[in-house]
């Protein structure tokens, strides 16, 4: 086996709460497309993050050529000729396309000012490569998402990167603007330079590399040839866990159809694919867990959000509430009838940080906690105890700082002021995200009892295993498309993955 | 972490507000021990009633700035506001009863009573403007506050100079009101300082015991969280904002009084930065979320405390000073505030621009002394500036290296 | 922890404050540093302007000059000037602090606006409180508010405008007018003296040329020119220009220049700013009706230190009709001047009196004995 033009060795890497890669190793040979594989959360990112500078592992080491290096930032990594294309672009949207090119190493005339005719034109010879037809001087933010990513890739080349990262770059392409892609990737390599490729979309995968390395929660599974290898493989390697005990949780029986939604259509102006959901539907039954699954950008999070009338009303489609047509422009309306959503990002949308923990749990249900017109802090404290002991938060008191209870802890208050409202239908977007393993056993344990006392509940997760866990069936949207429905006993990780990745 | 619990409950003894009583204390304490007339000691009952009648002009208002922050946005506009329903009194009253109004004769307590109600009613529409530009149009509360705190005052003076040049013989810059109600409202203190009070009594009691109050806490801490929560944003902005200007037009009412004309091209010019001073020393967080009715009015009772002070030491020529000393006094009061509340240590003075400051701080105290008190005595200052910052920074660098 | 340790800090902060101020206010303008309260210490007499104009520089000049003629000093007394901001509230609350300050002996006020009610009232508040106060050059309302003040020192603004009102008729018929219209400038067109003026002016030049317009400008100095301005485009058949304030002379001529409009326009002014001598001595003003500032700050030194005194003497002598129409007042001389050649004015055709008619190198001359640039 030739000399691998990158190694990277036992590399480490913490972040508070989590170890996002635990002693991983990775080869890439001179001149291959290296495809990365994995879940949410498998650490790919970051490992290519390592790789190009923008972290530092905690441990392990990584070589380029034979010879060792670290990279403490973006810029030695740059010298030392790897680039990363982020999925989010790193360009300055005011600025005219020479100048992100050159961003932090623009070219100055003898003057000590800019020298913008040689950026220019060499800017102008790099798109030419690259079959851009865009002009050096156009604003970058007015480009399409597949014009700046050339842009993203130019830049790269200005660099004389021989090691290109790309992370999930066709995930906001057209089927021209990807085809185009692919060609400057067959004409990069053939010109020698190496590059990593993270993707989820296996076809692509198939079609574009030479060898896939596939990670999963931290560790390095296996490295494959493409040739020698399958997609159904590669998705099985993905997920390859023991399937927890599913059934330690006696099964419901749920009862009758509470929420119907019928193909919900949610427009996305400005974007390419033009919609972020499209002709899904779905049925809710008291009793139930229906549990969502998706890769990021799939369109979890919009579905509950319009069911919640939290997310921009020109949707189309019905959503009934028993049968009755409902349209909520306002999520008071929304829990006015009976409907509550606990966010996704609990600090962003869900917690008020200069609030106690009884004001946090209180504020959906305050109504409650009035004596004679204004609110009584006994009856308050009285009105969340309920709350607070049914989902176990521990505090030391209802007067206690939010900011000072663990993630699992915040995340149970969040739920407990829902639960005051009294909803039938119980929305609940990744709520276990970041969240330790003991503090999610409970919350499990709240979710059955919850469906045991009549909600339905409509859960997302990016964790595989603890969907089929708690639902008693699955959807499984991508790229905003219904493309697969499980029951329980038909839902497994594979099935579920490759409805996920599918398209 | 907090102090400022928005729920209105006091911590014991370190909190903030107990911080800006002992403040006050030491402020009057001084100034009566430093001002070589002693007047503090010797006509106390006057600068009472003159603090007294100002903090409670400030405070009116200064409630208001208070609670449009808390609920996570600005009111810049508030002078200007006090200036357009100043004239909006003056010029209804103007209308019902012209002879009266230009003969300086009483006018009749309904005419009166229609004034004050057409400036609470301007109050009302203004308010309810800058919510619709803050939530319909999506304009930052900044910029739609500016575009009335400029627009409001040549409004009133267009319709000062409009109404004159119709009713009376000249057009003019300004409408006098000489009712004795006005005369009543200027020269008993005690009544603009018991409206000041059962106003900050009412809205503390809103801000922390009313659902309404729970819910402008909430807007301000988390705009997004609250919404998804169920609250109805623009409804409570709605009301912040409404809130805001009727204190203004209120206060604006009572500025009329005090100066017996209504006189739009300078009434109540620049105050919004007194009552937004008011409102920050006295613990409201400009980025919402954070503040109390309390350590409002600590905070304008502290900075009319200060502006009083100025002018008993330095006699001759105070405001030259006045607005020198007070921007010096919220910015300190103001970062030590925020220092308890902060966790972690935070450098005043680190890196090369730690560095920089140092000088550009001594220049500027041994300038200001040099002015006041003579070169020699000026030089001392910036010698002792420099010792003391430098010793500062070393002694922070030093912790930084240890923790 | 850190919450307790930063309040304690805070209030040290707070008193270094205090302390800074302190050496702010022990500076050398703090003539006794003694502590005492009413008695033995430095009593002051406050002059306090409506507003800020080299005008009142002068007249600081002639405050000093009759402290030291009266030996103030010697008797536990200074005499200060306190600059207005230019509002009426700001010199209600001034004296309102003049009030609740014990070491102050008597007060004279340009009252700003001679109809307000609310400075009128602090006005008596200071007198019963045994403070002497008078009004100069800027009086009160004489027909409602005439009790808050026993004596008022200042020019006859009435017959100061009637001299400025004849002498730019006798211009204009120079100039072979008979009939056109003309603008008046003020800081504030219901100010005492500023009224006074316009009407005296307006009575003077004849019913024959028409007042177009009162124009103010809240004494801010870019508005003054910006009106001069308006009237010039909204009136393009203007004959002549009138600044009633001080500053109003430059930028009338100023603009007038920048217009191109002197030809048309004839420029008559009041006072005379520093500025508007240098105008005049470029030929764009054609005549300053002038007071005498410096007159009225000596005046106004010897009337408080008599009423402080209770020397009913001297204040006899200095009102020698109190107690009779207009007996409590005071006028200080007026002067009108006119460029060193070339004047119509010059000729007998025009009677300045009661003014006294001087030439611009004259009134310098004048001026330099003194050591003041402006009047």
């Amino acid at each position: 086996m030739p000399e691998p033009v990158i190694s990277m060795q036992g590399i480490t890497k913490r972040f508070p709460g989590v170890v996002a890669l635990d002693d991983v190793s990775l080869d890439v040979l001179s001149g291959e497309l290296h495809a990365i594989c994995g879940e949410n959360g498998a650490g790919k990112s970051t490992l290519m993050k390592i790789l190009s500078g923008v972290y530092q592992p905690d441990a392990g080491s990584m070589s380029l050529s034979g010879n060792p290096v670290r990279f403490a930032n973006t810029r030695q990594a740059e010298q030392a000729g790897v680039a990363i294309i982020h999925q989010e672009l790193a360009l300055v949207d005011d600025l005219p396309v020479l100048a992100n090119v050159f961003l932090g190493r623009e070219r100055r005339n003898r003057f000590g000012l800019l020298d913008e005719q040689s950026m220019a034109r060499e800017t102008a010879n790099l798109l030419e490569t690259l079959e851009c037809g865009v002009s050096p001087r156009m604003r970058t933010g007015s480009l399409r998402v597949g014009d700046q990513q050339l842009i993203e890739i130019a830049k790269a080349l200005s660099l004389d990167a021989r090691i290109l990262v790309m992370d999930e770059p066709t995930s906001a392409l057209t089927e021209s603007e990807s085809a185009r892609l692919e060609r400057v990737i067959a004409s990069l390599l053939a010109r020698g330079t190496t590059i990593l490729y993270i993707s989820h979309k296996m076809e692509e995968v198939f079609r574009l590399a030479n060898r896939i390395t596939v990670l999963r929660d931290g560790h390095t599974v296996r490295t494959l040839t493409t040739d020698d290898t399958s997609p159904r493989e590669i998705t099985s390697l993905m997920v390859g866990r023991e399937i927890d005990d599913a059934s330690a949780l006696p099964a419901r029986s749920p009862a009758e159809p509470l929420l119907e939604v019928e193909s919900l259509h949610l427009p996305w102006p400005g974007h390419v694919r033009g919609y972020r959901l499209d002709n899904v539907s779905l049925t809710l039954r008291r009793g139930e867990v229906l549990g969502v699954a998706g890769l990021m950008g799939a369109g979890r999070t919009e579905l509950l959000e319009t069911i919640f009338g939290a997310s921009d009303p020109s949707w189309r489609g019905r959503i009934s509430l028993h049968g009755r047509s409902v349209r909520f422009s306002h999520p008071a309306e929304a829990c006015a009838a009976g409907i509550a959503m606990v966010t996704e990002d609990r600090k962003r949308l869900g917690l008020f940080p200069d609030f106690d923990v009884a004001a946090n749990v209180s504020l959906s249900a305050l109504d409650k906690a009035r004596r004679g017109g204004l609110i009584s802090r006994r009856a308050e404290e009285a009105l969340v105890a309920e709350p607070i002991r049914a989902t176990g938060v521990k505090t030391p008191g209802p007067h206690a700082a939010i900011t000072g209870l663990s993630g699992g802890n915040q995340q149970k208050c969040i739920i407990g002021r829902w639960l005051l409202t009294q909803p039938e239908v119980l929305l609940l977007d990744d709520p276990t995200r970041g969240i330790d393993v003991g503090a999610k056993a409970e919350l499990y344990a709240l979710i059955d009892r919850l469906c045991r006392d009549g909600l339905g509940v409509i859960l997302t997760s990016s964790e595989l295993p603890e969907l089929l866990t708690l639902s008693d069936r699955v959807i499984v949207l991508a790229e905003g498309r219904l493309t697969a429905e499980f029951s329980r006993s038909e839902a497994s990780e594979q099935r579920i993955m490759e409805a996920a990745t599918a398209g | 972490m907090s102090d400022n619990h928005s729920s209105g409950r006091r911590w014991p003894a370190w909190s903030s507000e107990w911080t800006l009583l002992i403040a006050v204390v030491v402020a009057v304490v001084a100034t009566a021990a430093i001002d070589s007339n002693h007047s503090y000691l010797y006509r106390p009952l006057e600068s009472l009633r003159d603090i007294a009648r100002n903090t409670a002009l400030l405070g009116i208002f200064a409630l208001g700035a208070a609670v449009v922050i808390i609920a996570g946005g600005i009111d810049l506009s508030l002078g200007s506001m006090i200036a357009f329903s100043g004239m909006v009194c003056g010029t209804t009253m103007l209308a019902l009863a012209p002879e009266e109004m230009m003969a300086a004769k009483p006018v009749g307590s309904w005419v009166v009573a229609a004034g004050i109600s057409m400036s609470l009613l301007a109050g009302l529409a203004v308010g309810t403007l800058h919510a619709w530009l803050v939530t319909s149009i999506r304009l930052p509360p900044f910029i739609a506050t500016l575009a009335t705190l400029v627009g409001l005052r040549s409004l009133a003076r267009a319709l000062c100079e409009s109404t004159t040049a119709a009713l009376t013989p000249s057009k003019s810059a300004q409408i006098y009101v000489s009712d004795p109600f006005f005369k009543m409202l200027r020269d008993n203190v005690w009544i603009s300082v018991v409206v000041f009070a059962v106003l900050a009594l009412a809205t503390w009691v809103l801000l922390t015991r009313t659902i309404l109050g729970r819910h402008v806490h909430a807007l301000g801490g988390n705009e997004e969280a609250a919404r998804l929560a169920g609250i109805r944003t623009e409804n409570v902005k709605w009301f912040a904002y409404c809130f805001s200007a009727m204190a203004a037009a209120l206060a604006g009412i009572f500025y009329v009084a005090n100066e017996s004309v209504a006189a739009p091209v300078n009434q109540g010019r620049g105050h919004e930065l007194n009552a937004i001073a008011a409102a920050v020393v006295g613990g409201c967080s400009l980025a919402g979320g954070v503040g109390t009715v309390p350590g409002t009015v600590l905070g304008t009772v502290f900075l009319r405390v200060v502006i009083d002070a100025v002018s008993k030491v330095i006699k001759t020529g105070a405001d030259v000073y006045e607005g020198l000393i007070v921007g010096v006094v919220v910015v300190i009061a103001v970062t030590f505030g925020q220092l308890g509340q902060r966790a972690g240590s935070r450098q005043l003075l680190p890196g090369p621009l730690g560095l920089a400051a140092i000088p550009v701080l001594a220049v500027f105290c041994g300038g200001t002394v040099a002015m006041t008190s003579g070169t020699m005595a000026g030089v001392g200052a910036g010698i002792v500036a420099v010792a003391l910052l430098g010793g500062l920074r070393a002694w922070e660098s030093r912790s930084a290296a240890a923790g | 922890m850190m919450s307790r340790f930063a309040h304690l800090k805070s209030v040290a902060w707070l008193a270094v404050v205090s302390l800074g101020v302190a050496t702010a206010g022990c500076g050398p303008q703090d003539a006794s540093p003694e502590a005492g309260g009413e008695s033995g210490s430095t009593k002051r007499f406050i002059f306090l302007t409506n507003g800020d104009d080299p005008f009142w520089d002068a007249c600081n000049a002639g405050l000093q000059e009759g402290g030291t003629q009266a030996d103030l000093a010697s008797k536990g007394l200074t005499v200060v000037m306190e600059k207005n901001n230019g509002t009426a509230q700001g010199q209600i609350e001034k004296l309102r602090q003049f009030g609740s300050q014990p070491d102050i002996a008597g007060v004279a006020i340009s009252v700003i606006q001679a109809d307000n009610t609310a400075i009128a009232d602090e006005m008596r508040n200071l007198a019963s409180k045994g403070v002497h106060v008078i009004t100069v050059d800027g009086d009160v309302n004489r027909d409602t508010l005439r009790d808050a003040r026993p004596y008022y020192i200042g020019t006859d603004n009435v017959v100061a405008g009637q001299v400025l009102g004849r002498a730019a008729s006798v211009l204009l018929a120079e100039r072979g007018l008979e009939s056109g219209g003309y603008v008046q400038f003020a800081g504030f067109t219901d100010n005492d003296n500023a009224r006074a003026r316009m009407n005296g002016f307006q009575e003077a030049v004849g019913e024959s040329f028409e007042q177009v317009d009162r124009m103010s400008d809240a004494m801010d100095l870019s508005k003054a020119r910006d009106n001069v301005r308006a009237s010039l485009v909204n009136h393009p058949d203007l004959v002549a220009l009138v600044g009633i304030w001080a500053y109003n002379a430059p930028a009338i001529a100023e603009v007038v220049d920048e217009r191109g409009a002197r030809e048309q326009t004839t420029v008559v002014t009041f006072d005379a700013q520093a500025a508007a001598i240098e105008h005049m001595a470029n030929g764009r003003i054609d005549a300053m009706v002038v007071q005498n500032p410096f007159d009225m700050g000596v005046k106004s030194v010897q009337l408080l230190l008599a009423m402080y005194e209770e020397d009913q003497a001297a204040i006899d002598a200095m009102f020698p009709n109190f107690g009779e129409d207009d007996g409590d007042i005071l006028t200080t001389g007026l002067r009108i001047i006119i460029p060193e050649e070339g004047s119509p004015l010059e000729s007998d055709t025009f009677d300045p009196s009661p003014a006294e008619r001087m030439t611009l190198p004259a009134f310098r001359e004048w001026l330099a004995t003194y050591g003041l640039t402006s009047s």
